[in-house]
């Protein structure tokens, strides 16, 4: 037996397989056809699992994609040796085609995956979503607030980096910038959004092209690049020579040919001190010249000149290339100075939504259906951690906010109350807004009191020795909110008893709600259960600012059990609402059953890791989690979840409310 | 004039350019004896126009900055003790009211309520000031005005003036000043060229664009002043910048470089 066919037998592998064929029975032939070669290319064990990991993860959601994957596989092993490579590049297709089945199936059949195999594109990729956020903010400056920054789609080795494109509300930038030191991406990128920033300011937009022909319109481009620039360097003179770093063109360098001669043109209008010996060069720099002392808002004296600089390109029998790079490097596509549907070709392959890509959570417009059966449901994207590839999946859950039931309950049941311990433990942190005077220690002084004291002491009074002040204490302000798993398991009888899950974490998030002190605390109940990564539910039975009235006990009675346990996405929004709260603390107290699982996730640890990093990106954002479980044999996730001080696993169904109450106290006092 | 409050008196004229009408407004609530509060962004000139307006109406200025810890007493005067016995000394509200000066409380929400409580009855028509501890009334001088001052920007919603407080006042809202005046400004006060002004400038309206995107104030016009006053110095205008414009700003690293290729878009790439 082959080394090759050893590694298929082992029992990792025969175990994922086995979930494979639980997913999809005709994938999982595929695959195992495609494994002998497979197993050629890949050098280690840990590939092939990986291998099928992913196709397990592509068939829980598109059956049809995976299957043609697997036979593409089968005939072209190759492909699959860069196995993070592929995995972004899957991963990119099931988002960006995720309302698309035709374009899904189609890309999993063609598209190149060795677009995501080049480390230089991730790299910079990765850069430049780094940056976003400066970004965003570098553009307000100029006033622009409500454009957002977006990828332009990957291209191949060879192709050329597409330049800067920008509509009505996104920025595309290049994934990949060539021919740019690493230390000059910041400069660059902040040199492609001053000139964006530059026409948004002072260009015409979508201008009708009319019959106007690729060379003009290529013309009255650079000339109005060149003229939205010199508008823009006149407030923020420091512009000129960001821009002029990248203006490298000149005659040895870029040759006679027409795009070389632009380029020249281009720093030629760009740089007074640059001497050129062309005189097409020359003479375009003389008419601009002109054309600007006059007056540089006169748009249609720089249109004249553009046509007759165009002309002149006409006598020297020159012509465009087809497929040019920008040059100079930060320059945009100029796309927004023309109206889309007379000047370019319709994108074809544009995403159908445009999802837009922000810090933090972003509410999702619904899309436009059947106008009576819209759904109004508050949406918003959530990003998931892929501890394989070690990034976030950017967007990839979307939470569904659901408005809870309202069954009619005439008298909502109340829920016994065990003790009210929680003010014992209360840490308490000094406020200087109390003051405590005439205190017979503290701080400092209390200047009234020992003026009276002397006073007392020389009439021959016995003094008053309180003549002290200090500051008071207050306790601290406290935000929880009470996460309670819904999902199916929790329907079931808990362990012993004849109480079902569900009906232990109402009763703990009621002890929560009612024991809490509604002057300082806040306490919010929230429940979630998820469908796939596209629907995780989650119902806010009682909000920050509602009271735990009869409304808000019927909603919590009428909660049901369903459907799957996506935790890191639900514990991600919770966060994101705790993180609008202004008191001293914030805790999400997690009430669960079992290990986070979903429908379309077969691979092992994938959600808990993700739990994970909901869990540690929380506490970045001064978040604490705590997790009460009823799961005996949890230990061996919720430590590596929550960490080890954290979570407490309760065996006994009787003792569930009461641990509720102590953890409430160790939260407070912490 | 008691010669107590004469070191008080502004001699040489404190600079201050106008950007508006609000000298014309101050001298005439003034004249009429108008308790004034002058609201705007930190740095942007309130405290020099009360200084500028002290001198030209030839009064004494008397300025307490508020806080916290601020009690009425602190404000009023205590009973203090010498060899004697016990002796009265004034606060600086009662030394203006007494002898009639102007009293200038700046930051007044940094006080706690209560606290401020005690200027009510100076500020209607009754015009006296109540010292429950030496049971006096004092009746206000002739020349005593009060002006008050506060950064409505960045105060949550606990730190505000009281309604029956903030009624009793006339107040002038004041903001930066357009571009060339704000230059003006800059090249008057830390001597810098007139070009390196306007592009201080320039950066400083950009930063106050990011107001409410993480920013709470943009870059006063005293941030200017100060890092103008550093290029003259002989320090490189991006140094300067960094250390009296950008680096205090925020402690957010977004902002932080965003503020950066702000002073880039002024002066050219960072060295």
């Amino acid at each position: 037996m082959t080394l090759q066919a050893e590694a298929l037998q082992r029992p990792s592998l025969t175990r994922r397989l086995a979930a494979l064929r639980a997913v999809d029975a005709a994938t999982h032939e595929a695959i195992v056809a495609a494994l002998p070669g497979l197993a050629e290319h890949l050098e280690h064990e840990a590939g092939l699992a990986d291998m099928v990991d992913l196709i397990a993860q592509i068939a829980a959601e598109a059956p049809d994609a995976a299957r043609v994957f697997a036979e593409r596989l089968h005939l072209q092993p190759g492909m699959a040796v860069d196995t993070h490579g592929v995995r972004r590049w899957a991963l990119h297709g099931l988002k960006r085609h995720c309302n698309a089945p035709g374009h899904r199936i189609d890309y999993f059949d063609r598209a190149n995956p060795e677009l995501f195999f080049d480390r230089r594109t991730r790299n910079d990729t990765e850069y430049l979503l780094e940056q976003r956020g400066t970004l965003l903010h570098y553009l307000a400056g100029f006033g622009i607030a409500h454009h957002h920054i977006d990828l332009h789609e990957p291209r191949g080795e060879g192709e050329p980096s597409p330049a800067p494109t920008v509509d009505n509300e996104v920025i595309r930038l290049p994934r990949r910038f060539d021919g740019i030191d690493p230390e000059q991406r910041g400069l660059l990128l902040r040199a492609m959004l001053a000139h964006v920033a530059a026409h948004l300011c002072h260009s015409p937009l979508a201008r009708a092209a009319g019959n106007r022909r690729p060379v003009l319109l290529a013309m009255t481009a650079l000339i109005e690049d060149a003229r939205v620039e010199r508008l823009t360097a006149q407030k923020h003179p420091g512009l000129h020579s960001l821009w002029g770093l990248f203006h490298t063109a000149n005659k040895e360098r870029s040759g006679a040919e027409l795009a070389g001669l632009m380029a020249r043109l281009a720093r030629a209008l760009h740089d007074p001190t640059y001497p050129d010996s062309n005189p097409w060069v020359g003479k375009g720099r003389e008419l601009f010249e002109e054309a600007a002392a006059r007056d540089l808002c006169d748009i249609s004296a720089f249109d004249r000149l553009a046509r007759t600089l165009s002309i002149d390109i006409g006598k020297m029998r020159l012509s465009l290339p087809r497929d040019s790079h920008p040059v100079p490097a930060y320059r945009d596509d100029n796309t927004l100075l023309w109206s889309r549907d007379l000047a370019l070709p319709v994108d074809e392959d544009a995403p159908v939504d445009i999802e837009v890509l922000e810090a933090g959570a972003q509410r999702e417009t619904p899309p436009a259906q059947d106008l009576l059966n819209i759904d109004l449901r508050p949406r918003y994207l959530y990003p998931e951690w892929d501890h394989r590839l070690e990034t976030l999946r950017e967007d990839w859950t979307t939470i569904v906010e659901q408005a809870p039931e309202r069954r009619g309950i005439a008298e909502p049941p109340r829920f016994a109350l065990h003790g009210g311990a929680h003010r014992q433990g209360s840490a308490r942190i000094p406020d200087r807004s109390i003051r405590l005077m005439r205190q017979s220690e503290g701080d400092e002084l209390d200047l009234n009191a020992a003026i009276e004291s002397v006073v007392q002491q020389r009439s021959g009074l016995a003094p008053d020795e309180r003549i002290f002040f200090h500051h008071g204490r207050r306790r601290r302000s406290t935000a929880v909110v009470v996460l309670m798993d819904l999902s199916t398991s929790t329907d079931r009888f808990s362990a012993g008893s004849f109480t079902k899950v569900l009906d232990l974490e109402k009763q703990a998030a009621a002890i929560v709600a009612q024991t809490l002190d509604a002057d300082r605390d806040r306490v919010a109940v929230h429940g979630f259960s998820s469908n796939g990564r596209h629907e995780v539910r989650y119902s806010r039975v009682k909000d920050f600012d509602e009271p735990f009235g009869s409304p808000q006990r019927a909603r919590l009675a009428a909660l049901t059990s369903s459907l799957s346990t996506r935790m890191g996405a639900a514990l991600r929004h919770a966060t994101t609402l705790l993180a609008a709260e202004m008191t001293d603390r914030k805790v999400i107290l997690f009430l669960t059953d079992g290990e986070p699982a979903d429908i379309d996730v077969v691979e092992e640890n994938y959600l808990v890791e993700d739990a994970r990093d909901a869990v540690v990106r929380a506490a970045a954002q001064k978040v604490r989690t705590y997790c009460l479980t009823l799961d005996r044999r949890a230990d061996r996730y919720v430590r590596r979840i929550f960490g080890t001080r954290n979570f407490l696993i309760i065996e006994r169904a009787s003792a569930f409310t009461s641990n509720t109450n102590k953890t409430l106290i160790r939260i407070l006092a912490a | 004039m008691d010669d107590r409050i004469l070191p008080l008196l502004i001699e040489d004229e404190p600079y201050y350019r106008s950007a508006g009408n609000e000298v014309e407004l101050f001298t005439a609530a003034m004249a009429r004896a108008l308790p004034m509060m002058l609201k705007g962004p930190t740095g942007c000139g309130k405290t020099r126009f009360v200084e500028h307006m002290a001198w030209r109406l030839k009064r004494p200025l008397i300025t307490m900055a508020c806080n916290e810890d601020m009690t009425a007493s602190d404000l009023l005067g205590r009973w203090l003790l010498d060899s004697q016995g016990t002796v009265w000394h004034d606060g600086p509200l009662t030394s203006a009211v007494r002898h009639g000066a102007i009293c200038y409380l700046d930051e007044i929400v940094e006080a706690r309520q209560d606290t401020t409580v005690v200027i009510h009855p100076l500020t209607d028509d009754r015009r006296i000031l109540h010292l429950d501890k030496r049971g006096e009334v004092v009746r206000a001088h002739p020349d005593f005005r009060l002006v008050v001052s506060y950064n409505p920007g960045y105060q949550s919603a606990a730190k505000d003036l009281k309604p029956s407080t903030a009624q009793r006042f006339g107040a002038i809202a004041f903001d930066f000043p357009p571009p060339a005046i704000e230059a003006e400004v800059v090249t008057h006060e830390s001597g810098i060229s007139s070009d390196i002004a306007e592009r201080l400038v320039a950066v400083a309206a950009q930063s106050r664009m990011l107001r409410g995107r993480g920013l709470d104030e943009g870059m006063s016009t005293r941030m200017l002043v100060h890092a103008g006053a550093l290029i003259v110095e002989g320090i490189s205008p991006h140094d300067a910048c960094a250390l009296a414009m950008t680096v205090p700003l925020s402690d957010d690293g977004d902002l932080q470089a965003a503020l950066r290729g702000f002073v880039e878009a002024q002066f050219g790439p960072w060295p």
